[in-house]
């Protein structure tokens, strides 16, 4: 016990034996290694990174997934699995190491109306799992603004979320069991998944629910469905003053009603959407819109959504309106989702942020994010998911400008401290990958640190998979798991 | 205060009641050296379960690490120490119009403590529908097996940041860590709570068996799921229970308890759409305090037991329990509808009649699940989970739950020691 570990992570691999090797699993045209091939794997969604694999191999089944791993874990070569490539923090950016995409595995293996689960592969797309539950009708409740494209391995590495994760929970709160190869190649079930049953024993799929592509890779996801909802009602909300549109948001949270979302856009947002294709028709001349959303029983939703829209104009709202059908509701969501493509729009460069401050702090937050973006002559454009104080303040750049980039980067840092400060967390939805890991000693104390690194080296003690993110390494002391052999079983 | 002149008095009587994280630290640490395991308790709610740890584990008594250390109610979010009674917690978040949906099985009038209830996971009938501690919880503080202070999650309702610490120490029993400080996501209460008993007559030809048959529970559950209604609580009672509680229509049949919650027309819409499952009652809402008591009313040795399976088997869930519960006739029977779990309460329990009754279930083990299929009609493969058994049956309902390699090597990599309640949850962190 205790024994120190070296981390293979240095260890010489020699890429083309180990692409030969992989080849024999998935065929050449699984391999990808010619700089070119791999351009498209060098970034995720976030802008201002770039790293370049050293491959990427690509499984289209179980078993090739299970064999690859383990080659993997032969060649103790570490590695990065990778969904749709849709992430927002740098996660599955893969820095001279293998890249294995998963986005081949899109089989949905079971779909049990009755109970409301569904069993898939990793590469399944999020919203293709709806698709598939929505004649039973049912649906896949977790919808992260990238759920036309992103999978639901990637969702659980990340533990996404989404506007209407506010009612319904995020991915934690939907998955109810799954398959996972360690990197070592050992398969393990965690949760009771669909022979359903109480959990017993450490919540294991909890800690691997949103670990980042760092314990290991899923083989199946159980997921829960949802029914859809018998009614929707959405309202608009404009407001002349950000502070009084924050204070609305709280208000109808502590009036009991639990909303199925309560987003909110500061005026540079509605103007970016409004002035691009996905205008959706926001009034252009006010400080915030709140968009509101209730779901359900039709009994009881108009009475709530009169209490929201009395709410909004107790808290000075100039008006509210609620979408009087299907089309007109798709056309206020639209703006709502695409807001960060529209603030494309504006720069070449966009860095999308993420944090969560406790619900009460918004005004004053958002009034210090407005201050720091004047001192530092940036512009920041606010979208965030209101009901649960999960901002993204948004910064559109121009990469090529160093000075502008340097502001850019100072104003993001102010932020996030501010956010810290009101008592709160450095990311939401998004997931720490690359881009948060200087903040995370902002949040944990290096003893937390250390205990996060112990239950990863649990799922990895050679700590191969998906290496350097999430923790910085300075807080991973030597491993106290014993350790194993790694190796082909 | 006292806590470190306590301390001092408790340790000389083998034990430590620390009335801070540090305090909490001192005792992990000294015991982690001396290799002498630890019993932690929170307020003592639970020990009488009659579960046996290291005959020389020294109590950890969290009574004097109390009170509420955060609570803004705009935020919806409170943080208490870890021997806070869930009773505190009500009073203070009821006069914001508030509260935590949290309500474990206890036998204790003040519900338990906060830390307690995460550390072991425990749900009442509003988990199916609030969420359940793993869901409820946002962030916790703790000291692990080897003497560090961690924190994980925070304050905030949503929050991805970094290894989810938290869920691993909810419903860890204290293995891994003793939980010092709880955060948890409150809701604002309804407009309208209403409860509702429904009492499903049987047909004819029923009548003669059991009105626990399981034919009555699948045709009382097809018409709940087709009523347009979602219930916040929806609990199934035998007939010995539902007498118990007092609740009309006790002596026909089934008795479905409900609880109805928002503004006042879905309320009513809801109760209007539950009268064609059944004959609806309305009944005062303090049958749910005497439901999470109801085994403190038994006498003599009680064992309480939870089946459970997939939500659409409960019908052969409730079957399996019945069966298992035959010997027993003062057995108090209940069913969460939703999740599929079936929870008896047998008073009386001779400890050979019951080693009879549920020697299949021990013989699977606690960890039943996911090796069998479960759609095999008529067959038990579920989970079982005794929450409280006479002390010498523990032998026999041996918990697999962490004895997978993967939940050993947890242990071990926080708790290395093994001091930490060993044996509580099955011997997987017993090294070799």
């Amino acid at each position: 016990m205790g024994r120190s570990l070296s981390p293979p992570v240095d260890a010489p691999v020699a890429p083309a034996t180990l692409a030969r090797a992989l080849e024999a699993v998935v065929g050449p045209r699984g391999v990808l290694q010619r700089s070119g091939e791999l351009l498209v794997y060098t970034a995720d969604a976030l802008p201002g990174y770039r790293k370049v694999p050293s491959l990427a191999v690509f499984p289209s089944t179980r078993e090739q997934l299970v064999s690859v791993v383990r080659v993997l874990a032969e060649y103790r070569a570490p590695f990065v699995p990778r969904g749709a490539g849709t992430g927002l923090s740098g996660g599955a950016l893969a820095d001279g190491v293998v890249l294995l995409g998963l986005n081949r595995l899109r089989r949905i293996l079971a779909l049990d109306a009755d109970n409301a689960i569904a069993v898939v592969e990793p590469g399944v797309v999020n919203a293709a799992l709806s698709r598939a539950a929505a004649p039973f009708g049912l649906y896949y409740a977790p919808d992260p603004s990238s759920q036309a494209a992103c999978t639901i391995g990637g969702n659980v590495a990340e533990n996404a979320g989404g506007p209407h994760c506010l009612k319904y929970g995020v991915t934690l709160n939907h998955v109810l069991g799954l398959t996972a190869i360690l990197p070592d190649g050992e398969i393990v079930t965690l949760g009771p998944g669909a022979s359903g049953g109480e959990p017993t024993g450490y919540d294991l799929l909890a800690a691997f629910v949103g670990s980042e592509g760092c314990f290991g890779v899923a083989l199946d996801v159980t997921v829960k469905l949802t029914r859809t909802p018998d009614a929707v009602r959405t309202l608009l909300a404009d407001f002349p003053h950000l502070v009084d549109a924050a204070r609305a948001t709280s208000a109808i949270i502590a009036a009991g009603i639990l909303p199925a979302a309560l987003e909110m856009m500061d005026g540079p947002t509605i103007r970016a959407v409004e002035a691009s294709v996905y205008a959706a028709g926001y009034p252009t001349d006010v400080d915030a819109v709140v968009l509101a959303e209730v779901d359900g029983r039709t009994a009881g939703l108009d009475a709530d959504a009169r209490t929201i829209a009395q709410l909004c104009t107790d808290h000075g709202a100039r008006t509210v309106r609620v979408a009087s059908d299907p089309i007109e509701r798709a056309r206020l969501w639209q703006g709502r989702k695409k807001a960060f493509g529209a603030m494309g729009r504006i720069s070449s460069h966009l860095v999308v942020q993420d944090a969560v401050i406790p619900r009460t702090r918004l005004p004053d937050v958002l009034v210090r994010i407005r201050q720091i973006a004047a001192q530092h002559g940036v512009s920041v454009c606010n979208v965030f998911h209101a009901g649960d104080g999960n901002l993204h303040p948004n910064i559109p750049y121009h990469g090529d400008d160093p000075d502008e980039r340097a502001r850019v980067g100072d104003a993001m840092r102010e932020i996030m401290r501010t956010c810290v400060d009101a008592g709160g967390t450095i990311t939401g939805e998004h997931g720490v990958g690359l881009d948060k890991l200087e903040y995370m000693d902002l949040i944990f104390s290096p003893d937390s640190l250390a205990a996060q690194c112990r239950l990863r080296d649990v799922f990895d003690p050679s700590r191969r998979a998906n290496p350097g993110k999430v923790v910085p390494i300075r807080y991973c002391r030597e491993s106290v798991t014993r350790p194993r052999n790694p190796g082909p079983a | 205060m006292t806590g470190v002149h306590e301390r001092d008095a408790a340790r000389t009587s083998g034990g430590w009641a620390p009335d801070s994280v540090e305090a909490v630290q001192d005792a992990v640490r000294d015991a982690a050296a001396k290799r002498s395991p630890i019993r932690i308790v929170g307020l003592g709610t639970w020990l009488d379960a009659g579960h046996p740890t290291s005959p020389d584990a020294h109590p950890l008594r969290l009574s004097a690490l109390q009170g509420i250390t955060q609570y803004t109610p705009g935020d919806l979010t409170l943080t208490a120490r870890a021997g806070t009674p869930l009773a505190a917690i009500e009073s203070a978040t009821a006069s914001e119009g508030q509260w935590l949906p949290l309500d474990p099985y206890s036998v204790a009038e003040h519900g338990g403590s906060l830390g307690a209830t995460i550390a072991t996971a425990s749900a009442g009938p509003l988990g199916h529908a609030l969420g359940l501690p793993r869901d409820i919880v946002l962030g916790v503080e703790a000291v692990t097996g080897d003497g560090s202070i961690v924190r994980g999650g925070g304050r905030v309702v949503k929050n991805v940041a970094g290894f989810d610490l938290t869920r691993l120490l909810t419903g860890a029993w204290g293995t891994l860590g003793v939980l010092t400080e709880v955060t948890v996501r409150l809701r604002g209460r309804p407009a309208c709570d209403e409860t509702l008993a429904i009492v499903r007559h049987q047909p004819r030809v029923a009548r003669g068996r059991a009105a626990g048959g399981t034919e009555a529970v699948q045709d009382l559950v097809h018409a709940l799921r087709a009523a347009p209604a979602t219930p916040i609580a929806l609990e199934l009672l035998n007939r010995r229970l539902a007498s118990q509680l007092e609740l009309p229509g006790a002596d026909d049949g089934l008795v479905v308890l409900a609880r109805l919650a928002g503004n006042s027309e879905r309320v009513a819409a809801e109760r209007a759409a539950l009268t064609a499952v059944g004959e609806v009652t309305d009944v005062a809402p303090a049958v749910w305090g005497a439901l999470r008591r109801a085994e403190a009313v038994t006498e003599g040795a009680v064992a309480v037991l939870r089946w459970s399976q997939l939500p659409a088997l409960l019908a052969a869930t409730w079957g399996h329990a019945a069966a298992a519960c035959e010997p027993f006739p003062d057995a108090l029977v209940h069913a969460s509808i939703a999740r599929g779990i079936v929870r008896a309460i047998i008073p009386q329990a001779d400890a050979a009649l019951l080693a009879a009754a549920i020697a299949d279930d021990a013989a699977r083990g606690r960890s039943g699940h996911g090796s069998v299929d479960a759609r095999a009609p008529g067959r038990f493969t579920g989970t079982c989970i005794p929450e409280r058994l006479p002390a010498r049956l523990w032998g026999a309902m041996v918990s697999r739950a962490t004895d997978d390699p993967l939940s050993r090597r947890v242990r071990r990599a926080f708790d290395p020691a093994h001091v930490l309640n060993p044996g509580l949850l099955g011997e997987g962190g017993a090294f070799d």
